[in-house]
């Protein structure tokens, strides 16, 4: 099973293709016809839906780029007949998921879920789930993007996504925090988030001294503990009364408890790269006026950067009218790019934690809830500048198999050709046996052209590497 | 007694008992600051000669 699933049973759904990552909330779910992405709302929640919309929250919310906007269409668009409203909401131009972001991103991700409950609470309003899957980014802000997460808040009740928030967002966090920031991949392994009792196990002892931490994870894990041997039918639980004053006292906490955790990446492999590359100043002038030259000259408004570091090259290509998707392996370096984009105010371009030669795979149920990577990142143009050597020699990635990849992203590509004579090249050979006798620009080039014309190729002045500007001459399989 | 069932996500037992527990504590030193904050503009306002710390006494009356 690889393509969403059809109904054909249900009346007027024979186009309507449900996204398979909208199942959990009986609530209602999202498809796409014709291209044109839909929600609709069922029986259930169509009586929170409708105080929703006219309470003026959901406008406020909107207004301030917290919460995806939507056009409501008419039911003739239901993809099933026990529909009570249909709504067409904005599209995101990328979805990513919460285990491709950097910790700032996860962290502001967080903060929003938060201050939203603060909001929604003030208004008589209330989430009903805080998943992180919710928040995507969008012009380089999180945004909530389930405009359904909304039920009347009623006096007395405990939050009901309290448990999920610290699963999904805080004890991430925490564990990037004051653990190690790759910890970040448990994400991926769970789409439930971190389990607070692995969490508890994997800090250090010094988190108990954070009484937000001491207090949201390893007491919150240890009440689960006992809870869960309790044997009263959940009757102390669901009697538990939480006055509203006391809720928000609660959810400010937690928001000063996230706002609180700070990483400090230090010097990682990459993060001083730009500062610590082989690059002369007149080389990187010319790579730089290159590279602004070549994707100017390619159509289309996306691209997507393999290796962007810290987004220097990445801020160039923008500048030619591209959103930029700015993957980089290294989480410091792409966090770095992440925080110094907020401080500019930039939001053309997104970066996100990536391994080229391994990237996110399908996850959840049938494994196709969450999307592989692959099947989500398509641009007018790739960019892979001083990456090739990394992946064709530390990662042993055939030439072949790389310029696959690159014709599978996009019909354009810039890359880089970095041979044996570059400094950066003899540092990655320098510990290892030299396995690539076929590592150099005749067979970089030879494998290029079975899937790209070359419309480009410039050596970059004052250094041995080449600039490719590359045209895919067919899709991949065709 | 809260129906949950309508909640489509598990709120979990110990998480709601635990939730009440933590939420109780950070709630007091917000109260106990108003509380006191309170006070203190009380027993300024009742000095003699004090300026008042709420708003000014000659202001008009607000429309409600």
């Amino acid at each position: 099973m690889t393509a969403p699933t059809r109904d054909p049973d249900l009346p007027g759904s024979a186009d309507a293709v449900r996204d398979p990552g909208s199942f959990r909330d009986p609530g209602g779910f999202v498809y796409r016809r014709d291209g044109r992405l839909y929600r609709q709302v069922g029986p259930l929640a169509i009586d929170d839906w409708q105080r929703f919309v006219a309470s003026g929250l959901a406008d406020r919310l909107i207004a301030a780029g917290r919460l995806i906007g939507h056009v409501e269409v008419g039911l003739e668009a239901a993809a099933s007949p026990d529909a009570r409203a249909v709504i067409s909401p904005e599209e995101i131009p990328f979805i990513s998921y919460p285990y491709e972001w950097t910790f700032h991103e996860l962290q502001d991700a967080a903060l929003l879920t938060l201050d939203i409950q603060a909001e929604a609470l003030r208004d008589g309003w209330s989430l009903r789930d805080a998943s992180a899957y919710n928040i995507q980014f969008r012009d380089g802000r999180p945004i909530l993007i389930d405009s359904l997460s909304f039920e009347p808040y009623e006096a007395g009740r405990p939050w009901v996504a309290y448990r999920q928030f610290c699963e999904q967002f805080l004890a991430p966090l925490a564990l990037m925090a004051s653990r190690d920031v790759r910890l970040a991949r448990l994400l991926r392994a769970d789409p439930d988030g971190v389990p607070l009792d692995l969490a508890k196990r994997l800090l250090p002892w010094r988190s108990r001294l954070n009484f937000g931490l001491l207090a949201h994870i390893h007491l919150h894990a240890n009440a689960q503990r006992q809870h869960a041997a309790a044997d009263d039918d959940g009757k102390a639980a669901t009697s538990a009364r939480l006055d509203r004053r006391r809720l928000e006292a609660l959810v400010a906490n937690l928001r000063s408890t996230t706002a609180g955790l700070r990483w400090n990446p230090g010097s990682t492999e990459w993060s001083d790269y730009a500062a610590n590359t082989s690059y002369s100043e007149r080389a990187t002038a010319h790579k730089l006026a290159l590279v602004a030259e070549l994707s100017g000259r390619v159509p289309g408004d996306s691209a997507i950067d393999l290796g962007a570091n810290t987004g220097r090259y990445s801020r160039i290509v923008a500048d030619s009218g591209k959103r930029v998707l700015a993957f980089d392996i290294d989480p410091a370096a792409a966090d770095a790019n992440y925080v110094a984009l907020r401080t500019e105010g930039r939001g053309d371009i997104l970066p996100l934690v990536l391994d080229l030669a391994n990237p996110s795979p399908g996850a959840g149920w049938e494994s196709e809830e969450r999307r592989p990577l692959l099947a989500r990142a398509r641009a007018d143009l790739v960019i892979a500048l001083a990456l090739v050597h990394h992946l064709a020699i530390s990662r042993n990635v055939p030439f072949e198999l790389l310029t696959e990849l690159f014709a599978r992203l996009g019909p354009w590509t810039i890359v880089e050709f970095v041979p044996k004579e570059d400094p950066m090249v003899r540092r990655l050979l320098a510990t290892r046996r030299d396995v690539f006798p076929a590592y150099d620009i005749d067979h970089f080039r030879a494998a290029v052209e079975a899937r790209f014309a070359i419309e480009a190729e410039t050596a970059i002045e004052d250094s041995p590497r080449t600039l490719f500007l590359l045209r895919r001459r067919s899709a991949p399989g065709g | 007694m809260f129906d949950f069932a309508i909640a489509y996500i598990d709120p979990g037992s110990g998480s709601l008992i635990i939730q009440v527990a933590i939420a109780t504590a950070v709630a007091i030193p917000i109260f106990l600051r108003a509380q006191i904050g309170r006070f203190i503009a009380m027993v300024r306002n009742r000095r003699p000669g004090a300026p008042p710390v709420s708003e000014p006494v000659n202001e008009p009356p607000k429309p409600d």
